[in-house]
């Protein structure tokens, strides 16, 4: 049986009476790509330093191709790399010396593809780390990553600082990496990105997991999203049965249905429909149905940092 | 981090109510974070001006023993040029002056240059400098404000000397009145404000805070080396006019109290600070007017692995305090034999002997001058220990133990590295003080200055291990250990250097258990108990350190 690429069981983290994270269990197949979303504080950063041994569980374990990843640190880090969404480089050092540097830590890189990917971020590698702009540190940090073909890609907020440019180019990196076979754990509060990419999703609130799948099934099990124009009479359909969040201007309604649709079908018959839509609601209305409108989760208990 | 930011955007983005008290944000931040380093400078000179009177008239009880010690310590050309002239060495408030002054000098312009770098360039490479410029500031303006709350951490240093010595002055045995308290507290202090200037100029010149912290530091060893000359008893004492440590010195506190010098203490300050202030007006953010050369060839030889970084990150630092401390015990040992002709026949030479030192004059200098290596190298272990936390602190280390690195060998190199160089830097003391000594006489054998030279390193590694622990342990107090050890140990030497003193409160010093060699042979089991102990803390803080959470500033 192939061992999953990433594998937690009750993995909590508590910093005194504050919990960072509780009891998260998941287990992300190889090749997978897999998204992980929540407000801040929610406890995704907090996830990942565990998942690199950074920081130690207060419980449960977490395990990288059945390694453990307090216990084996270094033969994990062997198979993995990562990328935080804010990266602390060494300011004296230019960019070509990190990336050779963080390339002979990690002990294998593929320098034809390291060069290829200098130049598709445009990076210039002669200027001194401390001279760079946010985005360009950035990019030393997502090149030094991709470059050694981990079997594991830890990202958190890749894409901070980057140029909608060069967020393409890391898309298609990330495109590249899943054909060939690479798993990618990708922490980002850009839904589009996680949209767009992920295979999975799991979303985390005050530190813990609350929903986990595929973008398919968390759109099956989650509302509607109908446009309803009426010719003649608006009625009132928020007492309809499973109908939530109704907006209304003139003769046009939207409304978001739970459950099934012939009840309000069934009232809807009464009165002149000119136009009815519906569609699958996007990520970020999915993640905003799971935190209110404004996104924000109550924070009580949660780690601070992200 | 980000609760520092939100704090600050908080105080930035408020209304206009309260525009004027806002408007003094930059200074009244600056104040906040320099204040408890000024209370604690001002409690700690106030300390040593009281321990050093007190001492002084309990050991020299007899107006013959004060005339004694006046005559041959006074007439000393070569102490003179190492510590500064003494006068009315035959008084305590004289003699209190002549003990304590460079000290506090020295210690001042230090924390100087470090509160006023570190609130400028520091704030800047921090990010911090430019979300407070979107405020309603400008770059000239804040700087102007910092200026002025570094000057608040001043004042508040000298309050607290000037009243512990007001309050010791009391005592019929000092008998120091309160305008020469007043005067004496601002001598102490007054390279603290000429050094904040400095740091508040170089801050502007220089593109990172290390670099503005070397460019002041510069400053200040041309400025210890210019009065070195001027009191060298070669005819150029009007050197002392062009350095400021020379201005300290001239103020004579206590004895002959001159203002004088202060007219070109004020002006000195006010024309630096003025010059930073209107230089940070006129540059850009984050950039510097010596330009830090934005590319480079790639230098790859080093940067195979942790531990090549770890020496290519610390060699700048090193070549610098390399050549301190060759400069230092070359002309340590090239002034020994004439210092130690002089002290042999005085009673320094009981003041020395309480310190550890005996034999020949030269011998028992050379002795207490290794004892001022040992409080250099203890610099330099604790100088290493804080660089490497601060590689954990500023999130540098996730990159690296997020790849294939041990946090245990990681660490052990580091402290590898730094052992090396304590002994290295022991070693080279040694043959530099030969080196010296070579060139006037040669009544002093290579071997036990070299053997002088290595016993000085077992104290650094006590501290270095001490540190270690502490950042294995409780991370963030890894610099506050190892500063409270040296500065403890430095306490009780000062005042155990000038009377009597419980053995047992006199053995907790570090430097009290080394052997004051080459006068007297290293005391090789304490030298070794040392080391052992340092190694033992050490290796414990390795294994906290390996099973702990990584942690941010």
């Amino acid at each position: 049986m192939v061992d999953p690429a990433i594998r937690t069981e009750g993995l909590s983290k508590y910093y005194g009476s504050v919990r960072a994270l509780s009891d998260l269990s998941l287990e992300i197949p190889q090749g997978e790509v897999f998204g992980f979303l929540g407000p801040n504080g929610a406890g995704k950063t907090t996830t990942i330093r565990l998942l690199l041994g950074l920081i130690r569980p207060s419980a449960g374990m977490a395990e990288i191709f059945g390694l453990d990843c307090q216990k084996r640190a270094v033969d994990v880090h062997k198979r993995i790399t990562y990328v935080p969404g804010e990266a602390g480089l060494w300011p004296s050092l230019t960019g070509e010396e990190t990336l050779h540097l963080l390339g002979r830590v990690h002990g294998k890189i593929d320098e034809n593809y390291r060069n290829q990917l200098v130049k598709r971020f445009d990076l210039d590698v002669t200027r001194k780390i401390r001279t760079y702009s946010r985005g360009n540190r950035q990019k030393v940090i997502l090149i030094s990553a991709l470059m050694s073909r981990p079997d594991v890609m830890i990202l958190d907020e890749p894409t901070s600082g980057l140029d909608p440019i060069m967020e393409h180019e890391f898309r298609d990196c990330v495109d590249e990496a899943r054909e060939r076979g690479q798993t990618i754990f990708l922490s980002s509060h850009i839904l589009s990105e996680v949209e767009a990419l992920c295979d999975r999703v799991g979303i985390l609130r005050e530190g813990r997991l609350i929903e986990i799948g595929t973008l398919e099934h968390m759109r099956h099990f989650s509302a509607l999203q109908l446009e309803i124009s009426f010719a003649g009479e608006v009625p009132d359909l928020s007492s309809a049965p499973g109908v939530s969040v109704v907006k209304s201007g003139g003769q046009n309604v939207s409304l978001q249905l739970s459950g099934p649709v012939k009840p309000l079908l069934e009232v809807l018959s009464r009165y002149e429909v000119n136009r009815l839509t519906s569609r699958e609601p996007s990520l970020e209305e999915l993640f905003l149905s799971l935190y209110g409108e404004g996104g924000q989760s109550d924070e009580t208990g949660a780690g601070a940092d992200g | 981090m980000k609760l520092v930011l939100v704090q600050m955007a908080e105080d930035l983005n408020v209304g206009e109510a309260s525009r004027v008290s806002k408007d003094w944000l930059v200074a009244r931040r600056t104040i906040r974070s320099v204040l408890p380093s000024g209370v604690l400078w001002g409690v700690v000179f106030g300390v040593f001006v009281a321990s050093s009177a007190f001492s002084y008239s309990s050991v020299y009880k007899t107006q013959a023993e004060r005339a004694s010690l006046a005559s041959a310590f006074g007439a000393n050309v070569s102490t003179s040029a190492l510590f500064g002239p003494g006068l009315k060495l035959d008084t305590v408030a004289g003699y209190t002056a002549f003990h304590i002054w460079l000290t506090t000098a020295i210690i001042g312009a230090v924390w100087g240059i470090t509160a006023s770098t570190k609130a400028l360039r520091g704030e800047e490479d921090s990010g911090r400098w430019e979300l407070m410029l979107t405020g309603r500031t400008t770059q000239m303006r804040a700087t102007f404000q910092a200026l002025s709350g570094l000057l608040g951490g001043v004042f508040a240093a000298w309050l607290l000397t000037a009243a512990i010595t007001a309050g010791s002055g009391r005592a019929q045995q000092f008998g120091v009145a309160l305008r020469p308290a007043l005067f004496f507290a601002l001598a102490l202090v007054a390279t603290a404000l000429m050094f904040m200037a400095v740091g508040a100029l170089t801050s502007q010149l220089g593109a990172t805070r290390r670099q503005a912290a070397t460019y002041a530091g510069w400053v200040l060893g041309a400025s210890y080396a210019l009065r070195m000359i001027a009191d060298s008893g070669t005819g150029v004492h009007w050197l002392v006019w062009v350095s400021p440590l020379g201005w300290v010195e001239e103020l004579k506190p206590l004895t002959y109290s001159d203002a004088l010098p202060l007219v070109a203490i004020f002006l000195f300050t006010l024309a630096v600070g003025s010059a930073a202030v209107v230089l940070a007006g006129n540059r850009d953010v984050g950039a510097a007017l010596i330009q830090d050369r934005p590319h480079a060839r790639a230098r790859l030889r080093l940067l195979g692995g942790h531990f090549g970084l770890a020496i290519r990150l610390v060699r700048p630092v090193l070549v610098n305090w390399g050549i301190a401390v060759a400069i230092t015990g070359f002309l340590l040992g090239y002034i020994s034999y004439a210092a130690g002709e002089t002290l042999s026949r005085s009673s320094m030479y009981s003041i020395y002997s309480r310190l550890g030192a005996s034999g020949t004059g030269i011998e028992v200098f050379l002795g207490v001058s290794f004892l001022v290596a040992a409080v250099v190298l203890t610099f330099v272990a604790i100088g290493q220990l804080t660089a490497t936390r601060a590689e954990e602190a500023e999130g540098r280390l996730d990159q690296l133990f997020s790849r294939p690195v041990g946090r245990t060998w990681w660490l052990f190199g580091r402290l590898s590295i730094a052992v090396v160089v304590l002994v290295f830097f022991g070693v080279l003391s040694g043959v530099t003080a030969w080196l010296g000594v070579a060139v006037g006489t040669t009544k002093v054998s290579f071997v036990s200055l070299l053997e002088a030279g290595l016993n000085i390193v077992p104290p650094s590694i006590f501290i270095l291990g001490a540190a270690t622990l502490a950042m294995g342990v409780w991370p963030r107090a890894t610099a506050t250990v190892g500063y409270s050890l040296l500065s403890w140990s430095l306490l009780i030497e000062f005042i155990g250097g000038i009377g009597a003193m419980n053995k047992w409160l006199f053995d907790t010093s570090l430097f009290h258990q080394m052997a004051a060699a080459p006068s007297v042979p290293p005391n090789l089991t304490s030298d070794l108990w040392m080391t052992a102990i340092g190694i033992a803390a050490a290796a414990l803080g390795l294994v906290a350190f390996a099973r702990r959470d990584l942690q941010g500033r």
